[in-house]
């Protein structure tokens, strides 16, 4: 029998593809936010779900995040399974009582009698010219809440995996999307496939330094593995897919074996993501480690509008190799 | 005021100790705790860390001398002081001296603020150093600012092991390493004049294995080491010895001295040969501490660096050989202890139990006794409370 062709699909594809068989398979699924019916988003992420599932289920809100993700909390708790689309990341900041206080409190302070199965679906990157207030990545956010799930998809088979398992998550999950990766292909199969949450994925195997990576900077590290692999350098490219729950074992088990790392996150490196899984590194690895581990991000600035200097905020395939020859001591 | 450097008593009939090499030379630097030198007794070779910090001088004893325990070696001094001339009163070990010592310290330090300092080091590498037993003091690092890297030590260790590594001469015969010829005079010694007997006892293990389950993982999170089989034993029948001082006791010659601490010596295989290290006091320790001691211990004597500390004081010894498939075997006393305890695997075996064959898992111990110190009966009845303790392992180490 001849080998199915691989089917690619792009990151945007793959999301859509999501929601519409979640939403075919249990009609409580449902999907709210900023010009998400007719316009699709101004990603066209969602083009063509209004039209198959109409409008009391593929909903257009006014402009109120606050409002719209509160309206979502309590249709959740009611058993319906709303999907909020918060146009752009920096935008969680006006949901954040709703978000913090009440549905990553719900299950908890019910003793489990109440659930929150809603997604929230969200964007995060920068590169877009679209200056400060709308380029953040504010995952760190919500990663540091109890209560809250929090995925980085880096590719459009873990997007639609990761989404599937998401909207049938019983509790809150916030779905971090990154802007630029939209147009990203990839392979996707047709058959029905879910990725569970909290499960690492070791994107390339290497030997001598490990490179974690999540969202955007996946891509980057996976460029910079081949720059240093003309090096002589083999790099691991080590993406978690989920901040939390975090796959601690095989962050550290990689960097057992390589003893270097570098960790790579598109957020602020202070108190961030990659601080986080830094720390630990530090504690799982300590003894295996032969440098100090480096966090990698966006510089602690606010993103600028000007296309040179944002991009001068963002790692990069050579400043990443550069880093990483550094650390294997073969400048 | 200067600090002398004695030859150590590492046993209690210990007598003289020879000096096989100085880690440092005369004119150095050293810091407390450093390797300063190596020594060989009748039982192994250690290495003797510098009891305070100075400046090494008066060295009386050259490589190869054998010197009577007790009798000063060597000095540390402060920069410009004299070496004490030979009868003068030495500082003596205890708090007294450490008083004494510590503006010795403080200036030292201002004086050479680089010494002790050290290099920069990477975990991984300082963990394979300690491993190894390299002296990062002599390692040049390969690091962007000179940092000692793993691969730094890793060169080191194989350049090393290359020569170490052709022990054997074309007519089959294998130089000994010196564990290896100290094992070899000490069991013929221990064989021929000490008059061993035998007691076997076969044990069922059903309990010593449920307990064992039971307590890793507890252990492993409250101590972060996992304790294995042997450490069970090594808490088990150090608190049955607790009840048999004479199973705990030493011949001197003449007599039978009673020992007031139970001081378990486990034997551990490593490169060639083997050494027994020491868990003292094993009776009041529970399981975690144990373990956490028997792992630091292992560590070192793979690594060729066993402490004086390590080997020194024993009063009983448990070699266990389960892990080598063995069901049964008798062991060499190690004098001057009075017994030694051969522990085989643990195998399913068919036994009656309420007058029907079952199938537990057994174990067969093996006793040998130094009958100038013990006896028959004595020996039974110790070996019944092992047994005991083996029946109820959760009892017996609460």
């Amino acid at each position: 029998m001849p080998e199915a062709a691989v089917r690619e699909l792009t990151f945007a594809q793959a999301i859509k593809e999501a929601l519409a068989e979640e939403m075919r398979r249990d009609p409580k699924v449902c999907i709210l936010g900023e010009d998400v019916a007719e316009a699709g988003t101004p990603f066209k992420v969602l083009s063509g779900l209004v039209e198959e599932f109409g409008t009391e289920r593929v909903i257009d809100t006014p402009i109120s995040e606050a409002g719209f993700t509160g309206l979502a909390v309590g249709a959740a708790m009611t058993g319906v399974r709303p999907v909020v689309d918060i146009m752009f990341g920096d935008f969680i900041t006006l949901t954040m009582d709703q978000m913090v206080n009440q549905a990553a409190k719900v299950h908890y302070m019910s003793g489990g009698t109440w659930k929150v199965p809603m997604v929230m679906r969200t964007t995060l990157g920068a590169a877009r010219r679209s200056a400060a207030q709308h380029s953040q990545s504010l995952h760190a956010w919500f990663s540091h809440v109890p209560g809250l799930k929090v995925v980085l998809p880096s590719t459009p088979y873990d997007a639609k995996g990761l989404l599937k398992t998401a909207i049938r998550d019983e509790n809150p999950v916030v779905f971090f999307e990154d802007k630029m990766m939209y147009k990203l292909k990839g392979p996707v199969p047709a058959e029905e496939y879910t990725i569970p949450l909290g499960l690492a994925d070791v994107k390339r195997v290497g030997r001598d330094i490990t490179l974690v990576a999540t969202s955007s900077m996946v891509q980057v590290a996976l460029g910079a593995a081949k720059l240093l692999e003309e090096a002589g350098i083999s790099a691991e490219v080590v993406d978690p897919r989920t901040t939390w729950p975090l796959d601690e074992k095989t962050i550290v088990e990689s960097v057992k074996k390589t003893s270097r790392a570098i960790v790579m996150d598109e957020g602020y490196g202070r108190y961030g993501v990659a601080a986080e899984i830094a720390a630990v590194i530090a504690e799982g690895a300590f003894y295996q480690l032969d440098g100090p581990v480096k966090r990698m991000g966006a510089m602690h600035v606010p993103i600028p509008f000007s296309p040179p200097l944002e991009d001068a905020t963002l790692p990069t395939d050579r400043t990443v190799f550069e880093a990483a020859r550094a650390l294997c001591s073969r400048s | 005021m200067a600090i002398s450097v004695v030859m150590p008593a590492l046993e209690l009939m210990q007598e003289t100790g020879k000096v096989l090499a100085w880690r440092k030379k005369e004119g150095e630097q050293v810091v407390k705790g450093e390797p300063l030198l190596e020594i060989e007794t009748d039982k192994a070779v250690v290495e003797v860390e510098a009891p305070g910090e100075g400046i090494l001088a008066g060295i009386t004893a050259p490589e190869g001398a054998v010197i009577p325990v007790g009798q000063t070696i060597a000095w540390l001094v402060l920069p410009g002081e004299a070496v004490p001339a030979a009868g003068a009163p030495a500082a003596v070990p205890g708090p007294a001296r450490a008083e004494a010592a510590r503006p010795a310290v403080a200036a030292a330090e201002s004086s050479a603020p680089a010494a002790g300092g050290g290099a920069r080091i990477s975990p991984k590498a300082r963990r394979m150093a300690r491993e190894h037993g390299i002296d990062i003091a002599q390692v040049r690092g390969s690091g962007a600012d000179g940092e000692i890297l793993a691969s730094d030590i890793q060169a080191l260790v194989d350049a090393k092991g290359a020569p170490a590594a052709a022990p054997v001469a074309a007519g089959g015969t294998e130089a000994l390493g010196i564990i290896g010829r100290l094992m070899a005079e000490r069991t013929t010694q221990s064989w021929t004049s000490v008059p061993h007997f035998f007691v076997v006892r076969e044990v069922d293990a059903g309990a010593l294995v449920d307990a064992h389950k039971k307590l890793r993982e507890s252990v492993e999170k409250a101590r972060g080491v996992k304790p294995t089989q042997t450490d069970m034993l090594v808490a088990l029948v150090a608190r049955a010895l607790a009840k048999h001082p004479r199973m705990n006791a030493s011949w001197t010659g003449a007599a039978i001295r009673l020992n007031p601490d139970v001081n378990m010596a486990v034997a551990m295989a490593v490169n060639d040969g083997v050494v027994a290290a020491v868990i003292p006091k094993a009776d009041s320790l529970d399981l975690g501490e144990i373990a956490v001691q028997r792992r630091d211990l292992t560590e070192r004597a793979r690594a060729g660096r066993s402490r004086p500390a390590d080997i020194a004081g024993g009063t009983f010894t448990i070699s266990n050989l389960g892990m080598f498939n063995v069901d049964s075997f008798t062991a060499i006393i190690n004098p001057p202890q009075a017994a030694i305890l051969a522990v085989g695997r643990i195998a399913d075996r068919v036994v009656p139990v309420d007058g029907k064959p079952a199938i537990r898992p057994m174990m067969t111990l093996t006793l040998s006794s130094d009958h100038r110190v013990v006896d028959g009966a004595r020996a039974a009845a110790f070996m019944n409370d092992v047994v005991e303790a083996l029946r109820e392992p959760e009892k017996w180490l609460r």
